[in-house]
């Protein structure tokens, strides 16, 4: 339990680190981000604007008390309202976080239930023909890049052969079956390292499980071989696949923003981008420390998870 | 070494025409030809022309420059900076270390591209943002590894003598520790290059990394991305090239690092071919009634990449009801392997060559996985040396003994969890009720080892394997286990193998005892006539190295040969005193000496005559 409350609290800790990185990049970083945002296509900006702007943001204010109306604003979940259209920020995130999370879930989801039977199999018959291609196909899929999977599965599947639809988003309740069509090029997309990392891991993990003194004792019980396999060795590979996972989350979500865009997925990239080009501040900062903090939530779900799978880790 | 040779080479020829672009005679990248745009392969131009008639082979090559331009100089950046830091923060700990390392790691709280979007809303895109971002997003790694390398470094001896001369602190990081923490450095470096490579095309194909018209690879797949149905061709050589890049890269770090950290050997070592002996078929015996297991002529074989070894060679014992037998030798006269061929637990590479080992009218090396499945942890049962590796740390440990009782017996979970408390008790386990729910890590060794007793135990076996149980254990835990052993043997009349290389441990359990030596038994025979005049030199060395102290037998000069090299003719002869030319020149067969004693030594009446004389 204490190991708990420790976990809770640095991630807390993290969490307001995060936060205050994000503002102080705001203010760090050379130039008025009000002059900078005027000032779009090298004409000087009007300085009458650029002070008004500054007033707007709040810029004019010491910067300790623009510190804590920001924090104020983070803690009531208050994100101000977007630069461009007055759009409150918060409920831009939440209209379409909920997407961007299906698409991360819908990814994992793939890539552990083919990453570990492929992994557990290939380390069952290491060597073996499938051991080598799908070593070889995973040693691949980690070097090709997310988004040239994703524009060369629109390429071949879309615009070729015409099986699968470019892209776009229609509401589960509206469609489900042509929802579910959609999601799948995007979370095959999104999948792909991470099947990749899952299936190294299980291979490497069960390799090293299959030659503990532990799975001997196993069968020195005689217990059936689907139960070594499922209870001895696949129970304690886990372990350091869930490690592994989380580590490589910061990445997915990386590649959510990319995925989303090469197939029009209306998740949180969408504003993200767009903000990023008109310089949309309340709007960057707020998806950003949303995407920040969720990476830090998938890391403590981890951590919980690798705890409950080994107890060595709680009584640390 | 050889992995390392065909991704650096294609990584050194990618580096070499990005840093030759200037001097090929190229057609300018960023000359618009819109009369020609999107064209096939035509003279000039072999991969044709963009959406704006520009040379697509110019702008990969030229793309290729400005890529791994913005990911080395990143890489070389955050390398420097990271690299500072770690060594700093892992030199002085303390406050410094909270400043520099922990510092930096709030950065890998963030999704690398999610930072880098940040970082680019308010410095706008461009390469210069580009290597900004990158190097701030790789420090950390650099960071990380100087700071546990200069942790281990800094307790070194050549580090220590250093300081102890008052050599002054940078000069001692930076002449003594960091050329010795250069390997990891440099593995962190190509991962840094090959991620940065990657993020820095997402960027651009985003369209917030390098502005156009500058060719990269990421801009040349977001511009061929919208004329993908008419050019498809267009799309496949950036994707290409960048995916071969990283592939390339990802293929030289995993090389580099298996090179600089070379964790597992990579090459076992050679063995040589064996003199193979002929193969000593005997006929099976049949089956001893009064015996409950019956070892004959048994042999293993272990295929090795360069022919097979046999690291068992025809061995023989027996054990009856209620008798305990040890097994004695030192590590590697294959007293484990004899063990587990007659469980049905050897490795893959192994099998049982020769002989037969009958279970009353079962022959274990002949039965059926499945049948052996059933006398497993049923009425065979075996108990290991290490109980702390040879208990699964994730389940509990009444758990595991529940397991083995289900797993022979049909009863309830609730039922083998109340056998299970029973035996716990039994096996001496005190506060039994909450040892059940414990992990193994929560348990001392010797209650672990009284744990893999009682699931020995679980189904009443009627031949008991204890491989070296308590090699592992404390002085005093040892004789407490086994005391157990002899008690609960005598309880239930289970015959008993027990496993040692310790004298002193068989002269205070066994009845019997069979002397193994490189394989081969070199004598057998009740304990107290084998300990009273040991016919054979080894157990003659043995029993004399055990007066001398109770652990290994050091008093014998040499080691054990390993199976591929054993000698042609006595084992023992090019370690015994008493060898003669005769020893060396043929494999000693194994004699009768009296009723039920047997030894392998042609010399053996001579020497029994001089000890006489």
């Amino acid at each position: 339990m204490r190991w708990f409350f420790r976990r809770i609290a640095t991630c807390l800790v993290l969490a307001w680190a995060v936060s205050l990185v994000v503002f102080m990049t705001l203010h760090i970083v050379p130039g008025d981000p009000a002059e900078l945002l005027l000032s779009t296509g090298g004409i000087a900006a009007d300085p009458v604007a650029v002070k008004e702007l500054r007033i707007k943001l709040g810029l004019e204010r010491p910067i300790l008390d623009q510190y804590l109306s920001f924090l104020g604003g983070v803690a009531r979940g208050d994100l101000g309202t977007s630069l461009v259209d007055e759009f409150p920020v918060t409920k831009e995130i939440a209209l379409r976080l909920p997407r961007t999370l299906e698409l991360i879930l819908a990814g994992t989801l793939l890539a552990v239930v083919l990453g570990i039977p492929a992994g557990t199999y290939a380390a069952l018959h290491r060597g073996g023909l499938f051991d080598r291609i799908v070593s070889g196909a995973a040693a691949l899929l980690l070097a090709i890049p997310v988004f040239v999977v994703g524009t060369l599965l629109v390429l071949v599947l879309a615009q070729m052969l015409k099986l699968m639809p470019a892209g776009g988003y229609v509401a589960f309740a509206q469609d489900p079956a042509k929802h579910l069509t959609l999601l799948t090029l995007p979370a095959i997309a999104i999948a792909k390292s991470l099947a990749a990392v899952v299936f190294r891991m299980t291979r490497a993990s069960v390799l090293d499980a299959l030659s503990k003194d532990f799975v001997r004792t196993a069968r020195a019980k005689g217990l059936a071989p689907s139960r070594v396999l499922l209870r001895h060795v696949i129970r304690n590979s886990l372990t350091p696949v869930v490690t592994v996972l989380g580590l490589h989350m910061g990445t997915l979500l990386g590649g959510t923003v990319l995925v989303e865009y090469v197939f029009n997925w209306p998740g949180l990239s969408t504003p993200l981008l767009r903000a990023v080009e008109a310089r949309d501040y309340p709007m960057v900062v707020g998806i950003v420390l949303t995407i920040s903090g969720l990476f830090l939530l998938i890391n403590l779900i981890m951590d919980l998870v690798y705890a409950a799978l080994d107890p060595r880790v709680r009584a640390a | 070494m050889k992995r390392l040779w065909l991704p650096g080479g294609f990584v050194a020829a990618i580096l070499l025409i990005a840093l030759l672009a200037p001097l090929l005679d190229l057609p300018n990248p960023i000359r618009q030809d819109i009369a020609r745009r999107l064209s096939g392969p035509i003279p000039g131009s072999p991969l044709g022309r963009d959406e704006f008639g520009r040379d697509v082979l110019s702008r990969l090559i030229w793309g290729a420059r400005t890529s791994l331009g913005v990911a080395f100089a990143s890489a070389l950046i955050a390398g420097a900076i990271g690299t500072m830091i770690g060594l700093v923060g892992g030199w002085f700990r303390g406050i410094g270390e909270l400043l520099t390392v922990r510092l930096v790691d709030v950065i890998l709280c963030f999704p690398p591209i999610l930072l880098a979007l940040l970082v680019v809303t308010l410095l706008g895109p461009g390469a210069a943002t580009l290597i900004l971002v990158l190097s701030v997003l790789y420090v950390p790694g650099f960071a990380r590894v100087a700071y546990a390398e200069v942790l281990s470094a800094r307790s070194n001896d050549y580090v220590e003598a250093v300081r102890a001369l008052g050599a002054p602190t940078g000069r001692i990081l930076l002449r003594t520790v960091l050329p010795n923490i250069a390997g990891p450095v440099l593995v962190q470096f190509s991962l840094a290059v090959a991620a940065a490579v990657v993020v820095e095309s997402g960027l651009s194909f985003l369209g917030l990394g390098v502005v156009p018209p500058a060719p990269s690879w990421g801009l040349m797949i977001r511009g061929a991305r919208a004329t993908m149905e008419q050019a498809p061709l267009m799309l496949l050589w950036p994707c290409a090239a960048l995916t071969l890049t990283i592939l390339a890269m990802n293929l030289l770090c995993d090389a580099l690092r298996d090179w600089v950290d070379p964790r597992t050997p990579a090459r076992r070592p050679r063995l040589r071919l064996v003199d193979r002996l002929l193969p000593g078929l005997l006929p099976p015996a049949e089956p001893k009634p009064e015996t409950v297991l019956d070892v004959s002529g048994l042999t293993v074989e272990i295929e090795t990449p360069l022919g097979a070894i046999k690291p068992v060679e025809d061995v023989s014992l027996s054990v009856r009801a209620g008798e305990t037998v040890a097994l004695v030798g030192e590590s590697g006269s294959g007293k484990s392997l004899t063990a587990t061929a007659v469980m049905g637990l050897l490795p893959p590479a192994a099998r049982p060559a020769a002989g037969a080992a009958w279970f009353g009218d079962r022959d274990l090396l002949r039965l059926s996985e499945p049948e052996l499945r059933r006398l497993r942890g049923g009425a065979v049962a075996m108990v290991f040396q290490d109980p702390m590796s040879s208990l699964n740390p994730v389940h509990r440990a009444g758990d595991q003994v529940a397991e083995a009782i289900r797993a022979h017996q049909e009863v309830s979970v609730a039922d083998a969890k109340a056998r299970a408390l029973d035996l716990f008790r039994r096996v001496g386990i005190a506060d039994p009720e909450r040892r059940l729910n414990a992990y193994p890590h929560e348990l001392s060794g010797g209650m672990r080892q009284r744990v893999m007793i009682a699931m020995a135990l679980a189904n009443r076996p009627r031949l008991l394997i204890a491989d070296e149980p308590t090699t592992a254990l404390d002085v005093t835990v040892q004789a407490q286990i086994l005391d157990l052993l002899a008690e609960l043997k005598r309880e239930t009349g289970t015959a008993l193998i027990f496993i040692t290389h310790s004298l002193a441990v068989v002269a205070e359990i066994a009845d019997r005892v069979t002397v193994m030596y490189a394989g081969q038994v070199v004598e057998q025979g009740p304990v107290a006539q084998v300990f009273g005049t040991p016919l054979h030199p080894y157990t003659r060395a043995l029993l004399g190295a055990v007066h001398e102290s109770d652990a290994a037998p050091v008093g014998i000069p040499g080691v054990v040969p390993q199976p591929h090299a054993f000698p042609t003719g006595c084992r023992f002869a090019p370690r015994c005193a008493h060898a003669i030319a005769a020893c060396s020149a043929a494999p000693p067969p194994l004699e009768e000496a009296a009723e039920g004693r047997l030894v392998r030594c042609i010399r053996w009446t001579d020497l029994a005559g001089a000890k006489a004389a």
